[in-house]
């Protein structure tokens, strides 16, 4: 870990890590559309404080365990072969969707897990991670397109399949820039619903829970579960976050300093997992 | 096709082929050709793996029109290519794009922002709800994924109801969506249509089921016996053509087989962002060189040229050492 400082760590290994901070030991999660940042906060999560994290890495279907692994680098697509390597079990993708009911079969679960502790739990995503062209003040998340007059304007790649997982736990909304065009007080299109939605819809799930953006993060206490700032990045400011944002910026209640990564956490995300660098570039 | 006569002459257990059993080797052009006008195609694989490439390229060397593509739950850039070259009305996907490679495929927006296709709008699990609606024989599915969402309202397929249980709860009615061809890429198949996977099988067996007719492109075309060692691994039984062709994923990547060609899939995007933005002629000349250029597969394979071909194979050289390799299989 020689020469490797924590305030050096770059925006993808700062978003990374804060992704490994929340993910617990014996969680669910499905990391299954390839980005660089889940899938290596997924994988640092398992080799440093979750060994028993049940995850789906990547798209088709690999359940994973990397302990004592030989972890040849990070994927680079959701349907690398090489991801079977790491795998225990497979299931076909259109079977994905009959692993997500919870314990209980409804709202439960998610009010009282503690009631739930001595349930399997296969394979229930407890985490899943949904990226977005906008994201708005009730986190309503669109991946859908942009409009204008009721046009749409600009093509987005598609809904995905996140607003199928309608049992999933915690959901993080991340963003890979921070500006005005992609934080809005109103989304174009919603491809995923914000938490309050969920709630109105009567989802078993809470959907999102988060928003992380490059710069800092949102969590959803606001009046109505709206968005709040929860945190700023390090080397990120309050006043920087709220120019770039295009709904009003309240903190939250349990606004709260957010560490730059560890040693620990830097050194065995750069030397174990993503030696290539791909978060450094 | 002529190998039935072969195989009686060695005896032992091959008298079904006496009696006729049918054998279902094609070559793309002769599946292609099967494939009219106005016709919904399925193409299975997931983003940048096990996509049929000579059928799609067939399809477009033929000049197919007007077809509504049925795309897997990520498709790739086989269906932005198929739009590009001008063989699509309609997409029914949840995406369209090749991950870090290209976010969305550049000819499917140029396509949808100018409404020169239409974008049957969904999402992963109401894609497979219409297949699984059609697989079972049924008229719709119900499903809650996409309720609160704008899927329903830019897809007017899709009728949200209440749930007659009485808990209030909204739904949707997914009706069935099928294919008349689907065309996937398989490791092993036999001549009578008996494919394998090798590696993960994606949404194949369910957009195979979708599908009146399937295709399928195979790295390995094997004996029956080799099939009948482990008939579990059976993913897709009973094609209606068999096409042999090693190599036949790429640029994309074939599970077991050979990863993906970073550099061609980079070329192809790089071509396809300038023809989004006006400028035809690099993703022309794309067209001409690997798809209009190439008589055949052969032609195509040799194109890419061996050196290429084996720096593909090697990225998945440790893979093979876990076992889940084709080694061992003629």
């Amino acid at each position: 870990m020689a020469g490797k400082t924590a305030d050096e760590a770059t925006w993808k290994e700062m978003m990374a890590v804060f992704f490994a901070r929340q993910i617990e030991d014996g969680d669910t999660l499905c990391s299954g559309a390839h980005t660089e940042i889940s899938f290596t906060a997924a994988m640092l999560a398992q080799r440093m404080h979750a060994p028993n994290l049940r995850l789906q890495l990547g798209g088709t279907g690999w359940l994973c365990n990397l302990v004592g692994q030989d972890v040849w680098g990070v994927p680079k697509t959701s349907v690398d072969y090489r991801i079977s390597q790491w795998a225990e079990g497979y299931f076909d993708h259109p079977e994905t969707f009959i692993f997500y009911g919870p314990p209980s079969g409804g709202r439960d679960y998610y009010e009282h897990r503690e009631r739930y502790a001595d349930t399997n739990r296969y394979f229930f995503a407890d985490h899943f991670f949904v990226g977005g062209i906008q994201v708005d003040l009730h986190g309503n998340v669109n991946l859908i397109g942009l409009a204008k007059d009721g046009r749409m304007t600009m093509r987005g790649p598609g809904t995905v399949g996140i607003n199928d997982v309608i049992t999933v736990r915690n959901m993080f909304v991340f963003m890979t820039a921070h500006d005005e065009r992609r934080f809005v007080e109103q989304v174009d299109y919603v491809s995923t619903m914000g938490p309050s939605g969920w709630r109105e819809k009567q989802f078993p799930g809470n959907g999102p829970q988060w928003i992380v953006s490059p710069r800092g993060v949102f969590d959803f206490s606001g009046e109505g579960m709206t968005a709040r700032l929860r945190g700023v990045f390090p080397g990120h400011s309050e006043e920087e976050i709220v120019s770039n944002t295009g709904f009003e910026v309240e903190r939250s209640r349990h606004f709260e300093e957010i560490p730059p990564p560890t040693d620990e956490e830097l050194g065995r995300l750069r030397e174990e997992i993503d030696r290539e660098g791909v978060l450094r570039s | 096709m002529s190998a039935g006569k072969q195989a009686t002459q060695q005896g032992n257990g091959h008298m079904s082929d006496a009696l006729g059993r049918r054998e279902v080797v094609a070559t793309a052009a002769e599946v292609a050709a099967r494939v009219e006008d106005g016709m919904t195609v399925a193409i299975g694989g997931f983003v940048v793996a096990n996509h049929p490439m000579p059928i799609v390229r067939e399809l477009i060397r033929k000049g197919a029109r007007d077809l509504t593509v049925i795309g897997n739950a990520t498709a790739g850039l086989e269906v932005d290519l198929l739009i590009g070259a001008g063989c699509v009305r309609k997409v029914i996907a949840p995406y369209v794009g090749a991950e870090l490679y290209a976010p969305i495929g550049n000819c499917f927006r140029r396509a949808a922002e100018n409404g020169e296709v239409e974008v049957w709008e969904c999402s992963e699990y109401i894609l497979y709800a219409g297949l699984q609606a059609r697989a079972m024989g049924q008229e719709f599915m119900a499903w809650r994924g996409g309720i609160g969402t704008s899927i329903p309202e830019l897809n007017k397929d899709l009728k949200v109801f209440e749930s007659p249980l009485g808990d209030g709860k909204e739904y949707l009615a997914v009706p069935a969506i099928g294919a008349d061809w689907g065309f996937f890429h398989v490791g092993l198949a036999d001549k009578y249509g008996n494919g394998q996977h090798v590696g993960s099988r994606f949404g194949d067996r369910l957009i195979a089921r979708g599908s009146d007719r399937v295709a399928l492109c195979t790295e390995r075309l094997v004996p029956n016996e080799v099939i009948r060692r482990d008939p579990l691994r059976t993913s897709i039984p009973y094609a209606d053509a068999i096409v042999e062709a090693p190599y036949g994923s790429h640029p994309y990547a074939a599970h077991g087989f050979y990863a993906e060609d970073e550099q061609h899939i980079r070329d192809y995007v790089e071509a396809t962002a300038a023809y989004r933005k006006g400028d035809e002629a690099a993703f022309q000349e794309y067209l001409e060189r690997w798809i209009t250029g190439p008589e055949d597969h052969d032609a195509y394979v040799e194109a890419v040229g061996i050196r290429k071909l084996l720096e593909l194979e090697r990225v998945y050289g440790g893979a093979g050492a876990t076992g889940r390799s084709v080694a061992g299989v003629a």
